[in-house]
């Protein structure tokens, strides 16, 4: 038989529960960048950076856009805004979470990653590993690479796959 | 959500064409919508294929094909239907950060 590797930051336990196994400085690093996107949140929509987090659903039409937005929005922002509680929650806490919980955290590193991303404006043909030190934005991109890593992990972990 | 109101101005020669008095447009209500989801350099592979799974139900497999094709081709179409149905899925996509759009179906 396979056996589960146990070392990830994420992994599966008993009882569909999943345990966090992120270190105390992992934690807080995390809760400030999440601190950081409600700040952004609160700001509105339309704040640059949110691009990503809210797109055009009307492609074709920007007056059914306009109008799909204009009811929609909220609901995106609320959304957005109940799994960071969520977020802040399961990093602030030891304990194991439900697959519930980790799908908020799964959704919020997502997010994270996106606004990240559209700071740094990464193409198809960025690799975080390619970033070289003395580059102005290395702390941001290692973030980046670190916000992936952790993304997959936690896909795995949700996915039931053996890692 | 209460948004029904027809949009576009596709016909076809048999459905029967309804007018929206507010905008006065004529649309085909038969022509169903499609979802589509867009490539981006950002969300990774794996996470739009669990994205794909865990909304739609589609198996890893198949959800794999529609995340290659989005990355291949740049775009896949992941539902349709009815215009409310496409615009909770689109919805749904969002919630996800994946860049959806939606369009009637040619």
């Amino acid at each position: 038989m396979k056996r589960r590797k146990r070392d990830g930051p994420v992994i599966a336990v008993e009882n569909d529960m999943f345990e966090i196994t992120l270190s105390t400085d992992d934690r807080s690093t995390l809760l400030s960048f999440v601190n950081q996107l409600s700040e952004i949140l609160a700001m509105g929509p339309d704040d640059p950076r949110l691009r990503r987090l809210f797109p055009t659903a009307y492609h074709e039409n920007p007056a059914h856009d306009a109008e799909y937005q204009g009811y929609m929005r909220d609901e995106l922002t609320q959304s957005r805004a109940a799994s960071i509680v969520v977020m802040t929650k399961v990093l602030e806490s030891t304990e194991l979470i439900t697959a519930s919980q980790l799908h908020a955290f799964m959704t919020v590193l997502n997010n994270l990653r996106l606004v990240l991303g559209t700071l740094l404006d990464v193409s198809e043909d960025d690799f975080e590993d390619d970033i070289d030190e003395d580059n102005p934005a290395f702390g941001q991109w290692q973030l980046y690479g670190y916000l992936g890593w952790l993304l997959e992990w936690t896909i795995s972990a949700l996915s039931g796959e053996d890692n | 959500m209460i948004f029904i109101a027809p949009s576009g101005s596709q016909q076809t020669e048999v459905a029967e064409p309804s007018v929206d008095f507010a905008t006065d447009e004529v649309v085909d209500l038969q022509v169903p919508w499609v979802v589509i989801v867009w490539n981006d350099p950002i969300n990774l592979m794996s996470y739009v294929s669990f994205v794909l799974q865990k909304l739609f139900g589609y198996p890893k497999a198949q959800a794999d094909i529609l995340m290659m094709d989005v990355h291949e081709k740049g775009r896949a179409v992941v539902s349709n239907g009815p215009r409310e149905k496409a615009e909770i899925d689109v919805f749904r996509l969002h919630e996800h950060g994946l860049w959806a759009t939606m369009q009637q179906d040619t």
